[in-house]
């Protein structure tokens, strides 16, 4: 490599050729990318939903095939929580660790610009096959048998199993980088007593990924294999059972509800305190909450299997620790409360609004949660409209209202530019309202015993009028959403100028300036406390402390896992193609499984290749130290 | 500015420029990329004894208990190669290029034979993946497992090329240390897959 240092920050943050933007590697870039498809997948997934519930809005409509329903409510749910929620999380870390934490990159910025990629190759190759009529079309948790090659024979599931397999290696690559970023880049004095929530909340995701999605993997690829290769995991006549499918699944399924919402909560905690000008009551009961709902969410799989052969000791055993996460839950709730309560009067700008709207939309989700935690209500309201009610409300009410609050939230320092709070607020109350419509009305339906996943029903059942009442709710959600969507595209040019820190905010993110430079912070700062912005006057004029650093060096410190002592400068990745390579190759070995298994050797060999050009000692050092 | 005065600068700032040892971010990296593997490996385990629970014969449709001698001499191979990796990495400490490359030819050739002896051993049997759900896990655990193998061999193959190039010296090592962490780990695996695959037959 001969770029020398500071081309290597201008071509991957600021120049656009089409071989910069394929070898670009800094967090910043590739987290927006994250964050932008995340949202992308957000809107098409929302457009599927909006044109089910069109369907269901009266008895006997004929709008969508039985078929095309089930890749339509598949895809929906694969989209959202494989390639929305999770995503979304990782990308606003990536791009959001770094700066909150004092560091100038993430510790392996080529393995995140690898992550990235095989994300979007795939997400794409998931939507191609809706595109050509071929979607998955058993449902996220794609049940065997009716997942397995006798009842599924096309080339659907396979899709799906394929596409969930390697989607999770970009998922725990992500994990591993925040992880090492989080524990060993921290600014010096940032005590890991002194980190934001919002990093602890990525930290503590990390793990759970790094322990939840293995299982998932393994599954997803025996799926593939009883399909592709005549395998006998799940069929029951070559010896296998569905149960092993269930329990992988769910294994990684439960967590995965908390690896989506523990981020959520994190931005409740960074929101909150801001707009009420107050530290978070509580860091450590909030903090400690975490880290024991990271923990208990991996005892509790199998209450999504409480409809299958169960002893009653096992699901005893499973709906005790099932209640028991509401506790940890509750302690947060207590704890934004006290924030607003003690803190000074609130400003309610819209990122305010949707933190504060999450948390009586987050406790009614926590409520039913514990309705279907006790097996006996579970069995009646099994597979029925009351279960999607519920986990809507914990992810959209739960999940995606925070998110929306972030956005609201860190746009300014993304882009540089305000979103319009006239607008803003239009959003959250069409939203607000038409979400409650939409979702509370689906407990009713389901009490009245409508299935979920139906493409039609008939009339006289008493379900057609709150079905309607629900169709009305979801396109004033929609509408909300869509008011969003054009404030984005608005304000990213025309938005009024926000300059570095325009809520006052306490944390390191906002010490640099709107968007931030290429290289992060020209001076790595020293902080003694947990908002140091507001214990320190860190500003941008007035930072000092000894770690300088020239604008055009990829380089930052490293410190130590506790205390945060400084131990080093880490020279960091530069830009490379590599990484791109890899996830070809990934992609060919993968996907081209469907073609001929030929493929898969050749796809890994690129693979192969690909990675001893990424860590081939150059002239430049810095390849061989990090990655 | 060339990477030289970039560092002479940074360090003179009070600090040392990308530490060698555990506090380097490429070791805990790595230390992430073995547990990811080892939830994998402990799935699969958990898989087998699920499917072997259910089942009611096991090993079931007349498949016979596999032999122990081959796959105990394979397993003791491959619990030798560790030990020249070990001695590679303590000579690259030392600066000794030439003990580097010695020792992981060695392990390297012990490596290989791990793998023929696993590919002579499952020739021999008269059942593959498709046959019923005892092929299925066996062939993907040991294919898993395999695959491992031939991954940490190329690896080993690339640092033997830097090596040879005099890439390593005793200041310069880390991409050996994290290499060998990564062997010694799929060596350590083996041992609670040969448990699975092999001895839990006679045990219980």
């Amino acid at each position: 490599m001969t770029t020398s240092a500071a081309e290597e920050y201008k071509t991957s943050a600021t120049g656009f050729s089409a071989l910069s933007a394929l070898t670009a590697v800094d967090h910043k870039t590739i987290g927006m990318r994250w964050i932008v498809t995340a949202f992308t997948f957000f809107v098409m997934a929302g457009l599927l939903a909006l044109t089910m519930v069109t369907q269901l809005s009266r008895s006997g409509q004929d709008l969508l095939s039985a078929e095309v329903y089930n890749q339509f409510f598949t895809m929906h749910g694969v989209t959202m929580m494989f390639y929305f929620a999770v995503p979304i999380m990782l990308g606003l870390g990536l791009y959001f660790v770094p700066l909150m934490i004092g560091a100038r990159e993430v510790a392996f910025p080529r393995l995140n610009a690898f992550a990235y990629w095989v994300y979007l190759f795939a997400g794409v190759a998931l939507w191609i096959s809706l595109l050509l009529g071929r979607a998955p079309d058993a449902g996220w948790f794609s049940y065997t048998p009716l997942a397995g090659p006798t009842y599924s024979p096309g080339v659907n599931v396979d899709l799906y199993a394929l596409s969930v397999s390697f989607l999770e290696a970009s998922n725990l690559s992500a994990a591993v980088i925040l992880i090492v970023t989080i524990l060993k880049m921290r600014a010096p004095g940032m005590a890991i007593n002194r980190m934001p929530v919002f990093v602890w909340s990525l930290l503590i995701i990390s793990f759970m990924i790094i322990f939840a999605m293995p299982p998932l993997m393994l599954g997803t690829i025996m799926m593939a294999l009883d399909r592709i290769v005549g395998t006998h995991f799940f069929r029951a006549a070559g010896g296998g059972t569905s149960f092993l499918w269930q329990h992988l699944f769910w294994f990684f399924g439960h967590p995965e509800v908390y690896i989506v919402a523990i981020p959520a909560f994190g931005m409740v905690s960074t929101i909150i305190p801001t707009f009420s000008s107050r530290r978070l009551v509580g860091y450590l009961p909030v903090v400690l909450s975490h880290v024991l709902i990271g923990i208990i969410s991996f005892g509790l799989w199998v209450h999504h299997m409480f409809a299958g052969e169960l002893s009653v000791l096992a699901m005893t055993f499973f709906a005790a620790a099932s209640m028991s996460i509401a506790i940890p839950s509750g302690t947060q709730v207590f704890a934004w409360i006290s924030t607003i309560w003690m803190g000074a009067r609130p400003r309610f700008r819209t990122a305010y609004l949707w933190a504060v709207g999450f948390i009586p939309l987050f406790v009614i989700g926590g409520i039913t949660g514990i309705m279907v935690a006790a097996p006996p209500f579970d069995w009646q309201v099994h597979d029925s409209h009351f279960v999607t009610g519920h986990f809507h409300y914990v992810l959209i009410g739960g999940v995606v209202f925070p998110v929306m609050g972030i956005l609201y939230y860190w746009f300014p320092k993304m882009t540089g530019r305000l979103l319009d709070e006239t607008l803003g607020r239009w959003s959250f109350w069409l939203t607000f309202g038409g979400f409650n419509v939409a979702f509370f009305t689906l407990h009713y339906t389901g009490l009245r015993g409508m299935p979920r996943r139906v493409h039609t029903y008939m009339s006289g059942q008493g379900w057609s009028t709150p079905m309607t009442i629900t169709w009305l709710g979801a396109l004033t959600l929609g509408a909300g959403f869509a008011l969003t969507l054009l404030n984005v595209v608005k304000s990213i040019r025309r938005g009024e100028p926000a300059g570095a820190n325009p809520w006052q905010a306490g944390t390191l993110e906002w010490s640099v300036s709107s968007p931030p430079p290429a290289h992060g912070f020209d001076t790595i700062p020293t902080v003694t406390s947990r908002t140091p912005l507001w214990y320190e006057r860190i500003t941008e004029a007035g930072r000092r402390g000894p770690y300088r650093l020239p604008e055009d060096d990829r380089v930052t410190i490293g410190t130590s896992i506790l205390d945060g002592e400084p131990e080093q400068w880490l020279l960091v990745a530069g830009p490379s193609i590599a990484p791109l390579l890899l996830a070809i190759g990934g992609t060919v070995a993968f996907y081209g499984a469907l073609i001929s298994l030929w493929l898969v050797p050749v796809g890994g060999l690129m693979a192969f290749g690909a990675i001893v050009l990424w860590n081939w000692p150059g002239r430049n050092r810095e390849r061989e130290q990090s990655s | 500015m060339s990477v030289e005065t970039q560092e002479r600068k940074l360090t003179a700032a009070g600090l040392p420029a990308n530490l060698n040892d555990r506090r380097a971010p490429l070791w805990w990296g790595m230390l992430g990329l073995i547990t990811v593997e080892a939830v994998l490996f402990t799935s699969l385990i958990a898989s087998y004894f699920y499917l072997r629970f259910y089942a009611a014969e096991w090993p079931p449709g007349g498949i016979s208990k596999p032999h122990l001698l081959l796959p105990a001499i394979g397993a003791a191979i491959l619990i030798t190669s560790s030990f020249p990796m070990a001695w590679a990495d303590a000579s690259i400490k030392r600066g000794n290029t030439r003990n580097l490359m010695v020792g992981l030819a060695l392990s390297f050739v012990l490596g290989v034979a791990f793998l023929t002896l696993k590919f002579v051993e499952y020739s021999g049997y008269d059942y593959n993946w498709a046959t019923n759900v005892y092929g299925s896990i066996t062939w993907t655990i040991v294919g898993f497992h395999s695959a491992h193998v031939i991954a940490v061999l190329l690896k080993v193959a690339v640092v033997f090329a830097a090596a040879a190039r005099g890439y390593f010296s005793a200041e310069r090592n880390l991409g050996v240390r994290i290499n060998g962490l990564y062997w010694h780990f799929v060596v350590v695996a083996w041992i609670p897959l040969f448990f699975t695959l092999y001895l839990s037959h006679y045990v219980f």
